[in-house]
């Protein structure tokens, strides 16, 4: 405990580092208040300018990221009624019409602390439970793991907007991405096309690059000419006394709620956020307010997605299963850097993540100043013409799917997938969904294997393991609950 | 002449089945392929599965799905999508160009600079000089940042030749 304690401790200490997370915690910012950019396509776009750090540098840029970006995209959602990222919509239902009030420093200062105090405490959580919860995947055998993925996958159907059976669909494309490439018990070759650069399977920073970058700015392109109204901001205030009282309860619950959907496989913070906004208005005293600027609607919101970040780090590291997009991208970058995500994590490289954890400790911290001090000078950020923005964005994603493996085979496979995610979204197929499939994909055959090589070919003894059984349970509650929930409720009528 | 509205609405029905239809093609197409690949002798896969099995076992579980998928989209008409604008085309276009001039100059930074002029221009920036600058300065600075601090090298072309001789 000591000895992750002055590991996390180290992060404040070491110049380099602090520096580094500065300079990110601004980069985040800025990402995070460019409309349609994000944490996830921030994480994409920057993946390969880690390539030569430090593997805790790395996934401490990554992860700053994730955390700043998340909080910024709250600054346009309340100063013009665009979230800069997906996690920060609900904060528009409330923010917005809180600033048009003249209110906007009042919605931001709320935003911020609300932010900030959703992180931190995820962190802590993070700290706690991440190890604890490796103790127990310590034990995971195949068809523990293989019962995990299946669960991971079936969370697919709630990960974004899209329905259910869309984002299922998205899924099972994901896996079957997977299957490209030489398989690896038989090395028989799998949808090459006499492609030998395929052979090791589809990399995935070119196909992330590919679906969350250059989908995007496909999808930005239909943007062009759309005009911004933006609400006059003087000064961010913290909130006061009176605000303090009628937020305090809301927060807490909100990190409870952002935190716990966190953890849950494939869930991360857009539906932390919904779910922490919906909450608040549910508890709340003056339910009359919400839409028209409450308070407690933007605590709700704000604390919760941040909170996420913290909770969807868990399953990320310590199973392998990433909670949302971005931390699929911070999952990759921790196989690019030779850190294994699992329980082995937690026992042989303590040190390097509780540095990752106290990175993210002071992202959280740093990214509250810059919302207080300077979120004025961060909203005109979001005004830089898309006309510049995109075709620099453009530059880095090639650039950057080339980087990993100096391959030009890899920025075809970008732009390819940039124009599958494009006619994906385009349809009501998310991505993340594709992502995550493609990230489980390995993961769930392997071990189907493994496991069918365990119990000679007798699949049902999977349903034996008592962990794997709970976990399968779990993913057909997860599919079929809602529906059976919906059955029971209409007979019941 | 106008569409009447039976007309019309069997060409709402036709298009509300072009998605299942192609994700049931794609699926068809991945199931005849997986039954082209080779089988593994008995020692090597044991009692595991065959290459096969499980790009087969996905596909059919995606045509469940997508057999939902039109069960939903027939119980509720799914939103129309609205055709892409020239911005969104043209982009496309731009990546179809930016490939030709990489396998024709051998030079990514032949064709970033010019793909992003041409993009700035199709997304309505007014200012050629703006779009000239941001095409100029924004790769030249990627380039020497990957090249001096990541160490990365590209391929060589027209332009990557004179710099790395």
């Amino acid at each position: 405990m000591i000895e992750a304690l002055s590991a996390m401790g180290s992060v404040f200490t070491d110049p380099y580092l602090l520096t580094l997370i500065f300079a990110t915690t601004v980069l985040g910012v800025i990402i995070g208040v460019l409309p349609g950019l994000g944490a996830t396509t921030g994480a994409a776009l920057l993946l390969p300018f880690t390539l030569t750090m430090e593997p805790v540098q790395a996934i401490a840029v990554l992860s700053t990221i994730y955390v700043s970006a998340t909080f910024a995209g709250s600054i346009t959602a309340i100063l013009i009624n665009t979230p800069g990222t997906s996690a920060a919509a609900a904060t528009t239902f409330d923010g917005y019409p809180l600033a048009q009030k003249g209110e906007a420093g009042r919605a931001l200062g709320i935003a911020v602390v609300s932010s900030t105090v959703g992180g931190v405490f995820s962190v802590i959580v993070l700290c706690i439970a991440a190890p604890l919860l490796a103790r127990v995947a310590y034990e995971f055998r195949p068809p523990e793991y293989f019962a995990l993925t299946i669960f991971g996958l079936s969370m697919l159907a709630s990960i974004s907007a899209g329905g259910a059976v869309k984002n299922l669909i998205g899924g099972i494309f994901g896996v079957w991405l997977s299957t490209i490439g030489s398989e690896r018990v038989t090395a028989i070759e799998r949808f090459m096309f006499g492609n030998y650069d395929l052979y090791e399977g589809l990399s995935f920073v070119p196909v992330f690059i590919g679906l969350f970058a250059i989908s995007e700015l496909l999808v930005q392109s239909k943007m062009v000419n759309k005009v911004v109204e933006t609400v006059a901001l003087k000064a961010v205030k913290l909130p006061t006394k009176e605000d303090y009282k009628r937020i305090w309860k809301t927060i807490l619950r909100s990190c409870g709620i952002g935190t716990f959907i966190g953890v849950l496989p494939a869930e991360g913070a857009t539906v932390a956020s919904m779910i922490g906004y919906s909450e608040a208005k549910r508890w709340s005293k003056n339910k009359e307010e919400f839409g028209k600027g409450s308070v407690e609607g933007i605590a709700g919101a704000e604390a919760a997605n941040n909170a996420a970040t913290g909770g969807a780090m868990v399953p990320t590291m310590v199973l392998g299963i990433p909670g949302s997009g971005t931390t699929a991208i911070i999952l990759v970058g921790l196989m690019v850097h030779g850190l294994r995500p699992g329980a082995y994590l937690f026992t042989e490289q303590v040190e390097k993540v509780y540095q990752i954890f106290g990175s993210m400790l002071l992202a959280n911290l740093m990214f509250m100043a810059m919302g207080l001090y300077a979120a004025r000078v961060f909203a005109r950020v979001s005004l830089v013409p898309i006309s510049i923005l995109w075709p620099i964005v453009f530059a880095l994603s090639v650039i950057g799917a080339y980087a990993l493996s100096q391959s030009l085979i890899d920025v075809w496979i970008a732009l390819i997938f940039g124009v599958i995610g494009f006619f994906a979204r385009r349809h009501g197929f998310a991505v993340a969904p594709i992502a995550v499939g493609l990230i489980l994909g390995e993961m769930v055959e392997t071990n189907l294997q493994h496991s069918l090589k365990m119990y000679d070919g007798q699949w049902w003894m999977i349903l034996a393991q008592p962990l794997a059984a709970f976990f399968l349970i779990l993913a057909f509650l997860g599919l079929c609950g809602p529906y059976l929930y919906g059955l029971i409720t209409k007979h019941k009528d | 002449m106008p569409l009447t509205g039976a007309s019309e609405s069997i060409i709402m029905k036709k298009k509300l089945y072009v998605i299942p239809l192609f994700l049931t093609l794609f699926s068809i197409v991945v199931i005849f392929l997986s039954l082209q690949l080779e089988t593994s002798p008995q020692m090597i896969v044991g009692d595991s599965m065959q290459a096969r099995s499980f790009p087969i076992f996905l596909m059919v579980i995606n045509l469940m799905l997508v057999g939902i998928l039109s069960f939903q989209f027939y119980k509720t008409y799914p939103k129309e999508v609205e055709l892409e604008k020239f911005p969104t085309w043209s982009s496309m276009l731009l990546f179809l160009i930016f490939y030709i001039l990489v396998t024709v100059s051998g030079d990514m930074f032949v064709a970033i600079p010019i793909v992003m002029f041409l993009m700035g221009l199709t997304w309505g920036q007014k200012k050629i000089w703006i779009s000239i600058t941001n095409a100029i300065v924004t790769p030249l600075s990627i380039f020497f940042l990957f090249d001096y601090v990541l160490q990365i090298r590209f391929p060589r072309g027209w332009l990557t030749n004179i710099y790395y001789g």
